[in-house]
């Protein structure tokens, strides 16, 4: 029995009941987001996500492996024969164009990971011969021919200087 | 929907009708004070305890060489890890004065009469298992009062005759508090909360037995029983509501309040700081334990005054129900408890020097005194009591069965 | 009468026997980065040839707003996750002063009286009659007179040294709690929230115990 434009006691109850119940739920998921952000990583571990390599002392041919975010990274030092060789392949069966891989053809920049089972490949003239499966990799970190379904990843890079270059982006 | 797929349930596990029976319709006194909020609370408290402590585990690291820095990563690189690291110290605090309120209520009411002996024996199984985890607890942040706190206390076991020196060797693990010790401390701090979980239904499951005692010191009759939804989870969030605004205020506002300034100080073996005590809620224990010069008596003094609340339900041995309600003496007797014990946390928080040292040995003395005098006042206070004239809700009360004992003038008058 | 005496003779042997002899100089904290910023400068420049402050790493320092220049002044060739270590080695540190000098991360938490206390120290240096220094609020220290406080005597060169100190106070607070700020603000939401909902709350019980002797 209630007038159309005033709410009666039960009503209103209802409405105050309800509305409680929401803005506690709402207080009760706001408690949850400190527990679950808390296991995101936390600062500290996030610088992992770049490393700085110090290119200067890495001669045409050389490479060096240095760790990001916990995986290896080989950083190679390629030669003008190299360059030429990877310029007029398409690689295996991952084709790709070398210049989408090394932006800067003179520097290679690939994830030491072989994308079979995780092993890290060893570096030859030619490349890299995985010795878990035999896959092999060309000089762009192409596969060639083995189990390894895809090429070797290529994380972000920026070169900052002459002699340092950052891989991977905050 | 959810209807079909409770009552899916319900053909299966008793979900709803045990829903229904313990909580919804779950017959509860309608005149229940805010005192009888505590136990909830106690109970939220252990809950929110266990959350930030397994959310901290993840980043601490039980080793003597790493705690003390794996505890500082918590606090200034977790992301939010200074607000789990306030939330379990200050909570550690809240817990105690949580507890201590909620057996203060049943003191105060004598609600440990019978039938309810098993709940405030249970409820005292949980104080211990509390303590315990406290006492673990507090080394694991490896400061200098945590180490030099677990020092004192784990060489107190080196009282016991003939295996004193083994025993401590034992707990400790190592000749003094080490790593062995911090890393026991650590898995056990890490179960004992479990335990009182499992602890904390044997509770639950005798009160629902027996019912909740309630503040006019009678039995009500059933009309006098409300369900207990909605009228108590309600009358429980709004006491929660209370209690999370102070909390809060700590945690956000005053988080160091519970944390020692020596504890910012990475434990060193080699050095004591100026004076060690315990947090708070120890404190009146430690009082008792320095008031006795001899150490093994100091000790055993120490472990009576936790233990001794056991014997209330004996020692207490009035017919007159309703505790501080209706007894005039008891009344006294409990709030010079009370004074008691705040004056003990006192002696407990000063060096053992000057006119401290005969205050704590006083009011240690009538700390037990209290115990030892209960069971002749309450027999005399019921006796004059009686005397005097019952109050008439009593008197109603015994109507319905007999006094327990002749009073010497009524057999004279016959 | 006897026993009163022996009562109050205890009773002030024991408050004089307190935490600390001198009552400290109290302080505002400041929060303000410009304040941080010198206390910083004067922390990294000074007391770093001595104190480590091993749980800021001058990532943090960067990211708490100064300068990215100055920050790179300080660290050098380290790079940015490096930890603030003291200059002086610890063998050197235990040859002059006997005691290898405290890390400074934590200080402003680890003495009663916190910031308070740090300012009242590095400004409680004074002459003893021998010619040699003191400090009324730690006589044991074996750290030098860093402000050069002791014997000033002229107001305005003692206040610059009183701003001084009040810097570095502020600094270390910081350095012991950097997320004290964020805390701060957190809470007053939080109690802000909590106090909205309990008034929902406590109206709602009442309602709901309303209902109850009149249906």
């Amino acid at each position: 029995m209630s007038d159309g434009n005033v709410l009666d006691n039960a009503d209103r109850r209802d409405f105050l009941g309800k509305a409680t119940a929401a803005v506690g739920a709402a207080g009760v998921a706001a408690a949850c987001w400190p527990f679950i952000s808390s296991m995101n990583p936390s600062t500290d571990t996030l610088e992992k996500a770049t490393t700085e390599v110090d290119i200067s002392g890495i001669a045409p041919g050389q490479a060096q492996t240095v760790s990001w975010g916990g995986k290896p990274v080989f950083v190679v030092h390629r030669t003008a024969a190299q360059i030429d060789a990877m310029k007029n392949s398409q690689g295996g069966h991952d084709p790709q164009a070398d210049a989408e891989r090394a932006k800067n053809p003179e520097w290679l920049v690939v994830v030491g990971v072989c994308t079979h089972m995780g092993c890290i490949p060893s570096k030859n003239d030619d490349g890299w011969l995985c010795p878990c499966h035999g896959s092999v990799y060309d000089n762009s970190g192409r596969i060639l021919h083995g189990p390894a379904p895809k090429n070797l990843a290529v994380p972000p890079v920026k070169f900052v200087s002459a002699e340092k270059i950052v891989i991977g982006e905050v | 929907m959810v209807s079909r797929v409770l009552g899916w349930i319900d053909q299966r596990f008793p979900l709803t009708p045990f829903i229904k029976h313990e909580l919804t319709d779950y017959p509860t006194p309608r005149n229940l004070s805010y005192w009888w909020n505590f136990g909830f609370l106690a109970g939220f408290v252990l809950v929110l305890q266990i959350a930030t402590g397994i959310f901290l585990a993840m980043y601490y690291k039980p080793d003597v060489n790493l705690a003390f820095d794996s505890v500082q990563h918590i606090m200034r690189d977790v992301n939010y890890g200074w607000l789990l690291r306030y939330i379990h110290s200050s909570g550690a605090s809240a817990f105690f004065v949580v507890i201590y309120v909620h057996m203060a209520r049943t003191l105060y009411y004598a609600s440990y009469h019978k039938p309810r002996e098993l709940m405030w024996w249970t409820g005292q199984g949980l104080m211990l298992l509390i303590m315990a985890t406290a006492f673990m607890g507090y080394l694991l942040p490896w400061g200098q009062m945590s180490y030099w706190g677990a020092q004192v206390i784990t060489n107190l076991f080196g009282v016991t005759p003939f295996f004193g020196d083994k025993i401590v060797l034992w707990l400790r693990g190592d000749f003094s508090v080490g790593d062995a010790t911090l890393t026991r401390f650590f898995a056990l701090h890490y179960l004992f909360p479990f335990l009182i979980c499992g602890a904390v239904v044997i509770h639950l499951v005798a009160l629902h037995t027996v019912k909740s005692s309630n503040p006019s010191g009678i039995s009500l009759a059933d009309k006098d029983n409300i369900p207990f939804h909605p009228y108590f989870t309600i009358k429980d969030f709004f006491g929660l509501g209370i209690y999370l605004i102070i909390f809060c205020a700590f945690v956000f506002f005053r988080p160091g309040a519970f944390i020692e300034a020596a504890n910012n100080i990475p434990a060193n073996p080699l050095v004591t700081p100026p004076h060690i005590e315990p947090e708070w809620y120890f404190l009146p224990f430690y009082a008792i334990l320095r008031a006795i010069p001899d150490m093994l008596g100091g000790v055993v003094a120490m472990a009576l005054s936790v233990l001794i609340f056991a014997i209330l339900p004996f020692a207490d041995r009035t017919g007159i129900p309703g505790g501080a309600h209706f007894r005039p003496a008891y009344r006294i007797m409990f709030y010079l408890f009370v004074v008691d014990v705040l004056i003990l946390g006192y002696v407990g928080s000063q060096p053992p020097l000057g006119f401290v040292v005969p205050l704590g040995q006083v009011a240690t003395f009538v700390y037990f005194g209290t115990f030892f005098l209960l069971p002749f006042i309450s027999k005399w206070e019921e006796r004059w009591m009686r005397a005097r004239g019952l109050p008439p809700e009593l008197l109603a009360l015994f109507e319905q069965r007999p006094p327990r004992e002749k009073l010497p003038r009524e057999e004279v008058a016959k | 009468m006897k026993r009163w005496l022996v009562f109050m003779s205890c009773y002030l042997a024991f408050n004089a026997w307190g935490e600390a002899e001198l009552p400290l100089n109290k302080i505002e904290v400041a929060t303000d980065l410009p304040t941080l910023e010198r206390g910083a400068e004067t922390v990294m420049t000074v007391c770093v040839g001595c104190h480590s402050l091993k749980y800021i790493r001058f990532r943090e320092l960067s990211k708490l707003g100064i300068a990215a220049d100055k920050v790179d002044g300080w660290r050098g060739s380290n790079p940015m996750g490096t930890p603030v270590a003291s200059q002086m080695p610890a063998e050197a540190a235990m040859a002059s002063f006997g005691k290898a000098p405290p890390d400074l991360s934590l200080m402003a938490k680890a003495r009663e009286g916190e910031a308070d206390y740090i300012y009242s120290y590095l400004l409680g240096y004074y002459t003893t009659p021998e010619g040699t220094t003191g400090n009324h609020y730690y006589p044991a220290t074996k750290m030098p007179d860093i402000l050069a406080v002791a014997g000033v005597t002229d107001s305005t060169q003692h206040a610059q040294l009183e701003q001084k100190a009040r810097e570095v106070a502020s600094f270390l607070s910081w350095a012991a709690d950097p997320h004290a700020q964020e805390r701060k603000a957190l809470g007053y939401y939080v109690l802000g929230y909590l106090v909205v909902f309990t008034t929902m709350l406590y109206f709602l019980k009442q309602k709901i115990w309303s209902k109850l002797d009149r249906a």
